[in-house]
């Protein structure tokens, strides 16, 4: 499966004062279909029927429903056409609840693997030309789209989020300065008028767009994806609150806190993200990190990673300091460190105090196979593509030129690539990168197999 | 080679749980953090370390012994306990540490759909246990840094089987005292299995701390937990023990392993029950050194919860994460308490005055950088 949906707090002290008595995520809606074919152009009706119906059982509206139906149209193409003979293929649909995802698996050995590059073409000499490459139609119509090069396989998934009704014009009501409150998981009334008190009292670059439907909100924390508790006071007034997504089975990603009208002094934020914690310190979660910072994020709770920029739509490039704070003892690890890596790595794991033996390497000739192949993680909304290394290629350079050639031209502005340290193959790709205007940003610690290196294309603001 | 199906092997409760990682032993730490010095004070161990009587069994110990099996079930040191406590051997079960004991209490008495009583900051392995055997464990929040004995009680439904209570609590140090141990043993009423974690009881002189054992003829449905690991400073050879009235531990000893504790462990632990010696000069130390950290946290104007056992709580104005980085490349490895679900704080285990300097001064930097 390509989402973890566990729920975050089944043992915690956070799970028994808060869940026992209130909501719980949503149970008893139907979660997944799936669907068993080949990639034969015979079956391509079915799988959009399948896509269609999946999707409108699992309640996007009519137009959203077509959309995904034409980008898994557009997919099962390809697939169709880059197989030279006809294998199995599954194709499995998921109610996210405030989206529909239809993952396509197969096994890679029966693929060009290539082909599941992001700008891949179907051939050299196809009719469509460099323009018009299956998987970037397919992109077009969805929130997000994800390939994922695992044991099992390649899988890519596209995720067609629903459409939400804006906020309403309900008057949001005045919140008080609280001195007594309790930090609860909210019911989903509370939820939405969390959200309207958020887009109240905050200017939106310090919450994610999806804040601005109460609907979507209340769908994503009752998805079990998303979290939040809030503070509230006796008269059950929600003076603050946070919210959180568990990005990966290692990551939690934390929104806020926000807090309504409270004095400086008070010790609500401390207390919401404390909560966070320790619902989050027995779970295999090893790093919490804040990329929509408040002012009013508690000192001494995370620590600054580092920054990136981040150019958007509808509002001017703005650089983002990445917040990152570790759930574990540090055990100490060894990383593969290219030579011209070496003094960005050496000054930030001293500045973060981490113990990393660095091991150096760098290519040395060595026979590489011909053709590299990229993951890719594009999430539209944030017009951002975060790309990482499956196979390493002597057309490296060529594949990343295509890549960012390809995005430009799709209007991305926000090209990431991650390097793993646990690996010295992609250690060595360090240079390449380097050449290609890609500026090392950030150090996540453990976010791969190892730590990972996140680096941004473009100069930078 | 086959695949093997992990995922329709394993049960969903142990694919959701995330395995314990004890930390690398101390040349690689010290390699790693590149410090020449490392004083460990995440353990809880003694810092004298085992009594001098029990240190010269281990010296004269017959290797060749090694090569036949110990007493199955700790014979020798159970008649031992018995004499000393007046009690019947068989009231006591050995385990490799006390941890192996919990395992042993769970497995006798729970089956699915049960759950267990605990609190949600305390010695996290009755969580565990319960957790990864697929029973669910009820956490009730700390009320003032004890258990809430109310809240406890009033957790309980007909699926509730044990309750535990660390007595005194690890991390925090706070006990219950007898009125409150009689007056929540009423209530139970026998009808569940209350168990005493009494892994520090050598170190409370408080004269309302009530001795667990003494109460078992009253209330059969308790059980006393002890260990070796931290007055007898034997946690090297892993030995620890329950006891309990003749009916419990009837049914316990179904679920226990036996021969788990190794020979040196008994014969060890055999010598060091007598030095009462032993526990007066750790308890000196330890009330000395908790007197000296007591004041240099003051003078640094830090929280602390400072109760009975060999160990100390600080809050600092910082991740605990990330003092735990800056102690280690300190040379002072002390326990980081997000994992006990309590941000931003560290317990530090007592140890001798030279430790104790090494970590204020430590502290000092790592609050200053
Ligand atoms: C409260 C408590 N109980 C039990 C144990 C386990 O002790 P043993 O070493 O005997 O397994 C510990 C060890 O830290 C402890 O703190």
């Amino acid at each position: 499966m390509y989402k973890m949906k566990q729920s975050l707090f089944s043992t915690s002290s956070l799970c028994y004062m808060i869940f026992s008595d209130s909501e719980v995520p949503m149970k008893g809606y139907s979660t997944e279909a799936s669907l068993t074919i080949s990639s034969d152009m015979q079956f391509l009706p079915l799988a959009m029927s399948f896509t269609e119906a999946s999707a409108k059982a699992f309640g996007l509206e009519k137009t959203d429903a077509l959309k995904l139906t034409l980008a898994c149209e557009e997919t099962f193409t390809y697939i169709c056409k880059t197989s030279k003979e006809t294998r199995s293929l599954v194709m499995k649909a998921t109610n996210g609840l405030y989206y529909v995802g239809v993952q396509f698996l197969f096994n890679a050995s029966d693929f060009d693997p290539r082909a599941f590059n992001l700008t891949a073409q179907v051939s050299p000499d196809d009719e469509q030309g460099l323009d018009e490459m299956g998987l970037i139609i397919a992109s077009r119509s969805v929130e997000r789209l994800q390939i994922f090069h695992g044991s099992e396989g390649v899988s890519l998934v596209l995720v067609k989020e629903k459409s939400y009704p804006p906020m309403s014009k309900i008057t949001i009501p005045e919140s008080k300065t609280l001195r007594d409150f309790t930090v609860v998981a909210p019911d989903p009334g509370t939820l939405k008028l969390f959200a309207g008190q958020i887009v109240h009292y905050y200017p939106d670059h310090l919450y994610p767009r999806d804040f601005r439907f109460p609907g979507k909100l209340m769908d994503m924390v009752a998805s079990g994806e998303y979290g939040a508790a809030v503070a509230v006071g006796k008269e059950e007034l929600t003076g603050g609150g946070v919210v959180w997504f568990q990005s990966s089975g290692k990551m939690v990603e934390v929104f806020g806190p926000y807090l309504f009208n409270q004095p400086p002094q008070s010790s609500m934020a401390a207390r919401l993200i404390n909560a966070v914690i320790e619902g989050l310190a027995k779970t295999g979660i090893l790093f919490l990190i804040v990329m929509y910072a408040t002012p009013e994020l508690p000192s001494g709770y995370f620590e600054p990673l580092g920054a990136i920029d981040i150019f958007k739509k509808d509002s001017p490039p703005a650089a983002i300091t990445v917040y990152c704070r570790q759930l574990k003892e540090d055990p100490g690890s060894t990383v593969w460190v290219h030579p011209e890596l070496e003094e960005f790595l050496k000054k930030e794991y001293r500045r973060l105090y981490f113990a990393r033996r660095m091991k150096p390497t760098e290519s040395a000739g060595e026979a590489r196979p011909e053709h590299s192949v990229f993951a890719a993680r594009f999430v539209k909304a944030q017009n951002t593509v975060i790309l990482n290394t499956i196979w390493d290629g002597v057309d490296f350079s060529d594949n990343l030129d295509r890549h960012i050639r390809t995005l430009g031209n799709e209007g991305i502005p926000n090209i990431f690539f991650e390097i793993d340290l646990a690996y010295a193959w992609q250690a060595n790709l360090i240079p390449l990168l380097l050449r290609r205007e890609f500026i090392p940003r950030l150090v996540l610690p453990y976010a791969g197999e190892g730590d990972i290196v996140l680096f941004q294309h473009g100069k930078g603001l | 080679m086959f695949i093997v199906p992990l995922d329709s092997l394993v049960p969903d409760y142990v694919k959701t749980f995330e395995a314990y990682i004890p930390s690398k032993p101390d040349p690689e730490l010290m390699k790693l953090y590149g410090c020449d010095r490392l004083y460990r004070l995440n353990n809880n161990e003694n810092p004298l370390g085992p009594p001098p009587g029990a240190q010269e069994i281990m010296r004269r110990f017959p290797p060749p012994r090694a090569g036949l099996y110990p007493s199955g079930d700790s014979y020798y040191m159970r008649c031992r306990l018995a004499e000393l406590y007046g009690m019947d051997p068989d009231q006591f079960l050995f385990g490799n540490g006390a941890n192996e004991v919990i395992a042993f209490v769970i497995k006798a008495f729970c089956q699915e759909g049960d759950n267990i009583i605990t609190a949600d900051k305390t010695f996290a392995v009755y969580e565990w246990v319960a957790t990864f055997s697929g029973f669910t464990a009820k956490l009730i929040p700390l009320k003032d840094f004890g258990f809430d004995d109310q809240a406890m009680l009033d957790a309980i439904d007909e699926r509730t089987k044990i309750l535990f209570v660390c007595n005194p609590n690890n991390p925090t140090g706070t006990y219950w005292n007898e009125a409150k141990l009689r007056s929540f043993l009423d209530t139970v009423a026998g009808r569940q299995i209350v168990v005493i974690d009494e892994a520090y009881c050598e170190f409370v002189e408080k004269d309302d701390y009530p001795d667990g054992m003494k109460l078992i003829s009253e209330y059969p449905n308790l059980v006393v937990f002890r260990t070796f690991s931290k007055m007898y400073g034997l946690a090297g050879l892993r030995i620890g023990y329950l006891m309990g009235s003749m009916g419990v531990v009837d049914v316990i000893r179904r679920t226990c392993v036996v021969y788990s504790v190794n020979t040196v462990a008994q014969d060890t632990a055999l010598a060091a029950i007598d030095d009462i010696d032993h526990i007066y000069r750790t308890r000196e130390i330890v009330n000395t050194e908790k007197r000296y950290l007591r004041e240099e946290l003051d003078g640094l104007g830090l929280e602390t919860q400072i109760g009975e056992g060999c160990f100390i709580m600080v809050r600092l104005p910082m991740s605990d994460t990330l003092a735990y980085r800056k102690f280690m490349s300190e040379g002072v490895m002390i326990r980081s308490m997000t994992g006990f679900r309590f941000p931003n704080w560290i317990r530090v285990s007592i140890g001798r005055h030279g430790a104790m300097e090494a970590f204020v001064e430590a502290l000092k930097k790592v609050l200053s950088v």
